[in-house]
């Protein structure tokens, strides 16, 4: 009844799906390869080449070659992807999810709403929590002694804690959803043969829900990719270049220095490890759906 | 009886529908008639707040119109920061059917939207205007590329130095105060410093938190006031990232950091760090401040962000003096926002008139105290509704005027900003940092973006 998957798609099917194909077209495979012409161009925002802009070969890629700043912006993004996408949404996620499953119904219902909250809160209002939360007259300050400036002094980490503390309730939710499809008989078998509970959690609950975690790692390491607004709005890409993560770096070039073109050609290099993680994603999630079939 | 009853409120709701529809038809074709000029401005921006901002373009339109019946001036605000403007505007002039016929935008930039055949030459018109003469050569000349004027300040903001006078009273320093050089600076803040303590001694910006105006009424402020005060050298066409000014620039920054002398580094580096001492003045939180002209009006009444009654008798104002009391001993950079006519507008005449009316001496004055700017005419500044409506600030910043320098026009001149706000961002944040490496991290920049052939290093 699963259909078989070397059957052809008759006309109907067709049909139903030309509406989808062409708004996937015109509305996200179109810019994007426009985005990959801008990129290979002149082009500015003002001045002589806005409206006059042409095609410049490899020039832009070559700057890009020789860009300290642009390596060193992959970089940021590497550590700020891992540390906070796939090291702290993940372990926070599972923690929660794993305490969650084990608490009582009223503390599992509460956890649950406060980290969910967190999650949905628009990027701006977490930014904002955050900043006030971490400078200097914040909270933290309060606490830990007037002049604290937590943020100025480790930016890197504050934003990777800001973008875990956002997105952990999603990692929350999907996690949960995997721990609950883990079989009871095999834990319990696995408690009558003496494991404990530490055993019983990494010998076999990781393995069953391993599916799970790669392809919540992989959705948290799209969502964080694309989270400008968090660093931006906490730190602007500072101090000086410290969380300047490719997002920033790309907006700075295109639209405060004005130069669109190389800015776009930034913006591509994003869209290309997007897509890497993005096919990840789907090929992790096939195989999971042939798994279980 | 209940469908006798009903058919006059039907034949009214019909007889409502019907005018409803002949007026809604007939009005567009009143307003066809009209000839439609469009404005773009700031909404949140440029205005001290969003009611002067309306009070200011209503009444232009109000006026206009009223002057005009066959007119209709189409308001076109623009909402957010610098950055939002400039590009808000680059996309509405994209397109002949969106290009706004007047644009009010940041005078640095419109040097880049005449280059992109955006803003029409206005020389013509305005030889024929009273108030174009009066204007200073540097401010004329904000608006000019390639030997042609494209647009008109219609208000200027520029920087000044203001101390604490019951701080310094308290520190046992002299009132009033009289800076002849820049250690005559660092010798004051190191005397709040013994004394005050809890007191920011020297209020100067660093860091990128605040953008280019970090820039402004920092290191550009002071560089117009060092032995070599230049960015971009006209005749190699190079930007400078090595110079004995800058250097001297920087060593003030090193002095004050390194001495903790500073600010802290949460308010410094914050999107509102400009701002900042518009509110810690009044608190007795700074002894010394590098600010701009704008403070003075925000005290007012009017404006009242804060309201300050008291700020004439506690925060006074002295130019920013050069490195070591060269004459004029004035150090500061201007800028502001122009006004600007499309290339292609279809009614360039009436465009003009309009932007002659917005000219006028009612207009700029109350332009100038409702956003805090300097109003360009050398004749304005000395009307009383100027000089009084925040005295003694806006005397004394009508009085730095014709010394201000005014930043680069080019694009690239943004770049080499960044650089001197990290440079700066540095020097504040690791005081053991050194003026080598400031110069370094400036110079490193610039290069890495443009290319290393577009700099030059004077001796």
């Amino acid at each position: 009844m699963g259909g078989d998957a070397t059957e052809k798609p008759d006309g109907v099917a067709f049909l139903l799906l030309l509406p989808t194909v062409i708004l996937l077209l015109a509305l996200f495979v179109g810019p994007v390869l426009y985005a990959f012409y801008l990129g290979l161009t002149n082009i500015a925002l003002m001045g002589p080449t806005a409206r006059n802009f042409h095609f410049t070969g490899m020039i832009n890629i070559h700057r890009l070659m020789r860009d300290s700043l642009f390596w060193e912006s992959l970089k940021l993004t590497a550590i700020f992807v891992a540390a906070s996408a796939i090291v702290g949404v993940t372990v926070v996620g599972m923690a929660l999810a794993v305490l969650i499953q084990h608490a009582v119904a009223w503390l599992r219902a509460v956890v649950g709403a406060i980290v969910v909250v967190a999650w949905m809160l628009p990027p701006l209002t977490a930014a904002l929590i955050w900043y006030a939360f971490s400078t200097t007259g914040g909270t933290l300050s309060l606490i830990g002694g007037s002049q604290l400036d937590v943020l100025n002094t480790f930016p890197m980490f504050v934003v990777c804690l800001a973008n875990i503390w956002a997105t952990a309730g999603f990692s929350m939710l999907v996690l949960s959803a995997g721990l609950r499809s883990v079989p009871t008989e095999v834990l319990e078998a696995g408690r009558m043969e003496g494991a404990s509970r530490w055993r019983v959690f990494c010998s076999l609950t990781i393995p069953i829900i391993q599916p799970t975690i790669v392809t919540n790692i992989l959705l948290v390491t799209l969502l964080s990719l694309a989270n400008f607004s968090l660093i931006y709005i906490m730190t602007g890409g500072g101090p000086g270049n410290a969380t300047n993560i490719l997002p920033i770096y790309s907006y700075q070039q295109a639209l405060v220095f004005g130069k669109l073109g190389y800015g776009a050609l930034l913006g591509d290099v994003v869209v290309i490890i997007a897509t890497i993680f993005a096919y990840l994603y789907v090929r992790v999630s096939r195989s999971t759906r042939m798994a279980a079939a | 009886m209940g469908k006798h009853r009903r058919r006059p409120l039907y034949a009214i709701a019909l007889a409502v529908g019907v005018m409803t529809v002949i007026s809604g038809t007939s009005r567009p074709a009143r307003a066809a008639d009209k000839t439609v000029i469009s404005c773009a401005y700031s909404e949140t921006y440029v205005f001290d707040n969003e009611d002067l901002t309306k009070k200011w373009w209503g009444g232009i339109k109000a006026e206009f119109e009223k002057m005009h019946p066959d007119v209709t001036v189409q308001l076109v605000q623009i909402q957010g920061g610098y950055d939002d403007i400039v590009n808000k505007l680059s996309l509405l002039y994209r397109s002949p059917t969106t290009a706004p016929d007047i644009a009010q935008m940041a005078t640095p930039t419109v040097d880049r939207f005449a280059s992109s055949g955006y803003l029409l030459p206005l020389d013509k018109y305005l030889v024929k205007t009273d108030w174009w003469k009066k204007f200073p050569p540097v401010i004329q000349g904000e608006g000019a590329w390639q030997g042609k004027t494209y647009s008109v300040n219609t208000g200027e903001n520029d920087s000044m130095l203001y101390y604490n006078v019951e701080l310094f009273k308290k520190a046992g320093l002299p009132v009033p105060w009289k800076p002849t050089s820049w250690n005559d600076i660092l010798a004051a803040g190191r005397v709040i410093k013994a004394k005050l303590p809890g007191v920011v001694p020297i209020w100067i910006l660093a860091g990128t938190g605040s953008g280019d105006n970090t820039v402004l009424m920092g290191v550009d402020t002071m560089l117009a006031g060092s032995s070599t005060p230049m960015i971009f050298d006209e005749k190699t066409q190079k930007w400078v990232v090595d110079s004995p000014g800058l250097r001297e620039v920087f060593s003030f920054y090193h002095s004050v950091f390194s001495e903790g002398l500073g600010a802290k580094l949460s308010d410094l580096f914050s999107t509102s760090g400009v701002t900042a001492p518009v509110f810690m003045i009044p608190k007795n939180q700074i002894a010394i401040t590098f600010g701009s002209n704008f403070y003075g009006g925000n005290w007012s009444k009017l404006v009242s962000t804060p309201y300050w009654p008291q700020a004439s008798q506690v925060a006074a104002v002295v130019p920013v003096p050069t490195v070591n009391g060269k004459a004029p001993n004035i150090s500061t950079t201007i800028g502001g926002w122009d006004l600007a006519i499309s290339a292609t507008t279809k009614h360039p005449d009436l465009a003009f008139e309009l932007l002659d009316f917005m000219m006028n001496k009612e207009n700029q004055i109350n332009a100038a105290n409702w956003a805090g700017f300097v109003p360009a005419d050398t004749d304005y500044v000395k009307d009383p509704s100027f000089l009084n409506f925040a005295a003694p600030y806006n005397e004394l910043s009508a009085v730095v005027l014709p010394d201000g320098v005014i930043e680069p026009p080019s694009g690239d001149y943004l770049v080499w900003s960044r650089g001197a706000q990290e440079a700066t961002g540095a020097l504040a944040q690791h005081p053991n940092t050194t003026v080598d490496q400031a110069i370094g991290i400036l110079s490193d920049y610039v290069k890495n973006q443009l290319d290393p052939s577009q700099t030059e290093v004077l001796k």
